[in-house]
């Protein structure tokens, strides 16, 4: 019995142990940073040490000031993002599951047909479409309302297509096939049996709606005319624009440094938490077509 | 057997859309526009929203919407990508509307946004009142169709303790400039006596050097002369004070400058908000220390008798929409903000376009005590704004910021640049329609 | 069965309403002109001949590359790299790191890297200077920039890529590798033997994705256009060109098509992974 492992397998080579932690440090300190620079004063992001923690009270100073810009309007930003969001998360859990259910686990006619326009739509970039999409919602006069942005981010095939995936592999067959010929109706099926063991799928289609919607910025940027109803993301762009060492012009009313990394810090808090919880129904979501019985 | 489907879905599917988009366009479908219940929809970028809020605040009866936007600075074009996209869906348009550039008239006339300001909207009796040329890039064919807010005149600032200090005399002419600038890298290396790093750098010199590159010679026709002798010259001048590191390469707004350079200044030649803005509000120069002088000039212009010429760096515009349904309030908000010794004489950062508010502006900047000395030389350079300089629809800043300040960055000299710089010019005119002579 | 289809309608609404009639419209547009006329193939020769269109696809083709290969290269190394840490909280803590700053897509990330990239502020100043670097303006040269993006775009997307490919080698039974242990195999033939090439339809799934999202490139170089006054030009993607046809020059028409071209791009890519994904298909 060979009791002598082959020298580098087995021992942890000291230089993956650099290379993995090079990585961390790439990933991680210009969050580190973010969150910092937001205690700071612009004169301490400038003359300071990058990595140095300011103080509460500019903390407070960068609050009242970014409150200040447009009188809350960040806060008007964020009900935006997360009226958005939450809608278009609802609708698009309400028609993605079911449609992936059926896709894998019914037939009816023409199921191979939207199988494949799915997978083809789902690659396709959907922000060339975006200047049609303006015109083609202009043409039913719903430009300005909050559904020209949330009806379009409902729309998600790659949703379709994961629960396509999810269901024609965690779930076996011959459940449903039993609850059928204890004679449940399609729709009873569904509700008590497919349904009750969906929940990682749910998950990862919430999961992955929720993100791509709420940092989506081209669409909005195009479809809304006012900037009162842009989501946090654009408003971050308006930020950008009013903080005079990106833009001149800007002047006594500047938005300045540190709060604009204040304002990444509250446009991104609800992704994060979404994220630091994530891991976990990703990995199993995304892998469930390689676990086939 | 698809085909089947097809059929079945068809009807289905287009029944279902359109019972949804009926439904949603009932309760849905927000109004945004020009109200006709009198409420007065007003565009302004950050700076200019304590304007709008000092109007309400004196004129409590008229109802406002003040919205913030960013401008049109940058280049951003959003007025016009907006107003392209109100005018699909026939509504939405402001009523009055900052913005920050100058050439907004080149699309805004043709976009049909813009009213007519000088066919009996606006009495003539106060539009003479405007200084001489502010509003040549607001008239097409005759037609005013918007009111300059500032000027940004160009002179030429200076720290005049640090010039006593040193026993030098404020330059007259470019070549007293350039010399002067010679002695300071000898004598004080690291401070500077100008900046070429920022995008606006050539309306600054070259504009007041009497360059050719940016000709407008009517709606639609520009001509180019980004090479000749009075470009080449100016360039070769910014190129010898680059090189002795007199001439900052970076922006004045940028944060390197802010942090190594900021205190390191002689002298600045640059338009009227600098004195404001940029020295008192962003470096925190104490009191006292910067003065005025007027932009100097090329000896053998002098020796001509030639009108002097100074440059200008931007100074916004106000528009008023041709849709408006409140013409009157409209036209009344407009007159307030552009005149009114409260908000232009009092409180606006800039030197009004308009006269009189001007001359209280000037008035209160010289008892605030922050200048050391006379600043009567923004009075003159008022009038002296070179007319060989126009606003085309292309942006002059971004043109440079693209094609020269990469090259300066990667320390190549201005002078081999200026062809680059003469063909992106011709590029982006005939992009956007214009007729080119070179 | 009629209930099929009653699962399927909802989402047939909005397939219709946003997938195909804006690529109808797109088409129609790309097609005629301002008033409506079938004129050929005019708008793509108009659109072809600005002077800023070579160079827009250039930029794009260039930062694919760069992008991709990075991608592929350094999501496969840290994740055989991570799989070997025998400490579960480190691999946990490591994969975590990774992943978080993938919550700042978007707007969020390009605002993070102009600090980034600044030798003024930036934490990294030292490395940005011991390149030569010692203004923003330097940093966003316009040779950079594919550079850049690149660097933006795997902050933001390699960690979730990273937990993925993980994940997968997880599934990858452990005999095998034991069997490439007796048989004297090292840890990089290991990985090149019998990890990858059971990893490939990952990668290519991977790459795939990646792709379609690459071609749209738009944020990152508007929001850098604007931070540098211009520097970065506003015209350096398809996408951002395709914007300024349709608002700047009020030109619909040769915006659309833009758009057509991106999409029958996409619709190659597509159908190669249609076509290869065959393994995906459940049926």
């Amino acid at each position: 019995m060979p009791t002598d492992a082959p020298a580098h397998l087995g021992r942890r080579n000291p230089l993956s142990t650099v290379v993995l932690a090079l990585f961390a440090l790439f990933f991680t300190v210009p969050v580190l940073w973010l969150v910092l620079a937001a205690t700071k004063t612009d004169d301490q992001l400038v003359h300071g040490n990058p990595l140095s923690f300011g103080s509460w009270a500019a903390l407070r100073a960068n609050w009242t000031a970014l409150t200040g810009f447009g009188d809350d309007v960040i806060f008007l930003w964020l009900r935006n993002s997360a009226v958005y969001a939450g809608l278009a998360l609802v609708i698009t859990l309400c028609v993605a599951v079911p449609a992936g259910y059926a896709l894998a686990l019914t037939e009816f006619r023409g199921r191979r047909t939207l199988l494949v326009v799915t997978l083809v739509v789902m690659i396709m970039p959907n922000s060339t479409l975006v200047v049609p999409l303006f015109l083609e919602v202009n043409a039913v006069g719903l430009i300005g309302s909050t559904w020209s942005v949330v009806l379009p981010y409902s729309f998600f095939p790659f949703g379709v297509y994961l629960a396509y995936i999810f269901f024609s592999t965690a779930l076996p067959r011959e459940l449903l096939a039993a609850a059928r010929l204890d004679g449940c109706s399609e729709l009873g099926v569904f509700r008590h049996v497919a349904l009750p063991l969906a929940a990682p799928v749910v998950a990862l289609v919430g999961f992955f709606s929720f993100v791509g919607n709420w940092t989506n910025y081209y669409l909005p940027y195009v479809l809304l005319p006012e900037s009162d109803q842009f989501p946090v993301q654009v408003g971050l762009g308006t930020l950008l624009a009013n903080v005079p060492q990106f833009n001149p012009t800007a002047g006594a009313l500047a938005v300045e440094r540190p709060q604009l990394a204040l304002a990444a810090l509250l446009a991104i808090a609800p992704v994060l938490v979404v994220f630091l919880f994530s891991q976990r129904f990703l990995v199993a979501g995304m892998l469930a077509g390689a676990t086939k019985e | 057997m698809s085909d089947t489907y097809r059929r079945r879905a068809t009807p289905f599917t287009s029944a279902v859309t359109a019972l949804v988009l009926a439904v949603v366009t009932a309760c849905g479908g927000g109004d945004t526009g020009s109200s006709t219940d009198g409420t007065l929809t007003v565009w302004v970028d950050a700076t200019r929203m304590a304007a709008a809020k000092l109007y309400q605040k004196t004129h409590p009866s008229v109802p406002m919407k003040i919205v913030s936007y960013d401008g049109d600075a940058n280049g951003s074009n959003y007025l016009q990508t907006k107003v392209s996209l109100f005018n699909r869906t026939r509504e939405g348009w402001p009523d009055v509307v900052f913005s920050s550039q100058n050439n907004e008239t080149t699309w805004a006339v043709d976009a049909g946004f813009t009213a007519p300001l000088n066919k009996g909207l606006l009495p003539r009796s106060l539009l003479d009142g405007w200084a001489e040329g502010a509003n040549d890039p607001c008239t097409v064919d005759g037609t005013l169709y918007c009111l300059r807010n500032d000027l940004s005149q160009t002179v030429l600032w200076y720290d005049a303790t640090l010039l006593k200090d040193w026993g030098y005399q404020v330059p007259a002419t470019w070549e007293d400039y350039e010399a002067l600038g010679k002695r300071v890298a000898a004598e004080h290396p690291g401070y500077l006596v100008g900046s070429a790093g920022d995008t606006f750098t050539p309306e600054i010199y070259l504009w007041a050097g009497r360059c050719g590159a940016n000709q407008i010679t009517g709606p639609k026709a520009v001509t180019v002369d980004a090479t000749g002798p009075n470009c080449a010259r100016m360039a070769a001048l910014l190129d010898t004070l680059i090189r002795n590191r007199t001439l900052a390469t970076s922006s004045v707004f940028s944060s390197d400058f802010g942090k190594n350079l900021a205190g390191r200044i002689l002298m600045m030649p640059g338009p009227a908000w600098f004195g404001g803005a940029l020295f008192q509000g962003t470096f925190k120069v104490p009191a006292g220390r910067i003065a005025v002088a007027p932009m100097p000039q090329w000896a053998d212009d002098v020796t001509a008798g030639d009108e002097p010429a100074v440059g200008n760096v931007g100074g916004g515009t106000w528009l008023l929409s041709a849709h408006t349904a409140n013409r009157d309030a409209a036209a009344d908000f407009l007159t307030w903000v552009t005149t009114s010794d409260d908000y232009q004489g009092e409180e606006a950062p800039g030197y009004p376009a308009y006269g009189p508010a001007a001359k209280t502006w000037l008035a209160n900047q010289a008892s605030s005590g922050y200048y050391a000395g006379d600043i009567a030389p923004l009075r003159a350079a008022a009038d002296q704004v070179w007319s060989g300089w126009g606003y085309g629809q292309f942006s002059q800043e971004a043109i440079w910021a693209a094609t020269v300040t990469p090259g300066l960055n990667a320390g190549k000299s201005i002078v081999s640049l200026l062809p680059a710089w003469q063909e992106a010019i011709v590029n982006h005119a005939r992009a956007d329609g214009y007729e080119v002579k070179e | 069965m009629r209930a099929g289809h009653g699962f399927v309608a909802p989402y047939m609404v909005l397939l219709v309403a946003f997938g195909v009639v804006p690529t109808v419209y797109a088409i129609y547009f790309a097609f005629t002109d301002a008033g409506g006329a079938f004129v050929g193939l005019a708008n793509f020769v108009a659109a072809a001949e600005d002077f800023r269109f070579v160079a827009a696809v250039g930029h794009v083709a260039l930062y694919l590359v760069f992008w991709l290969v990075t991608l592929v290269v350094f999501v496969v190394g840290l994740a055989l790299l991570l799989h070997r840490v025998t400490a579960r909280p480190v691999s946990r803590a490591l994969r975590l790191l990774y992943y978080v700053p993938g919550a700042l897509a978007g707007a969020a990330s390009v605002l993070v890297w102009l600090f980034m990239l600044d030798p003024a502020v930036s934490p990294a100043a030292f490395l940005l200077r011991a390149f030569g670097f010692d203004t923003f303006g330097q940093v966003v040269a316009p040779e950079h920039l594919p550079v850049l993006f690149t660097l933006m775009a795997f902050w933001t997307g390699a960690g979730g890529w990273i937990v993925v490919m993980y994940g997968a080698l997880n599934n990858i039974p452990a005999d095998l590798v034991e069997a490439a242990r007796i048989d004297g195999a090292g840890a990089w033939q290991t990985a090149r033997r019998v990890q990858i090439p059971l990893l490939r339809k990952w990668i290519v799934y991977m790459v795939i994705l990646t792709f379609a999202g690459g071609t749209q490139l738009f944020v990152e170089p508007q929001l850098l256009s604007q931070a540098s006054v211009g520097v970065a030009g506003r015209d350096y993607s398809l996408n951002q060109l395709s914007y300024d046809f349709a608002f700047q020059n009020d030109n619909v028409n040769t915006a659309a098509t833009i758009s057509v071209e991106l999409l029958v791009l996409g619709l190659v890519v597509a159908g190669l992974f249609v076509a290869r994904s065959r393994f995906f298909d459940a049926d």
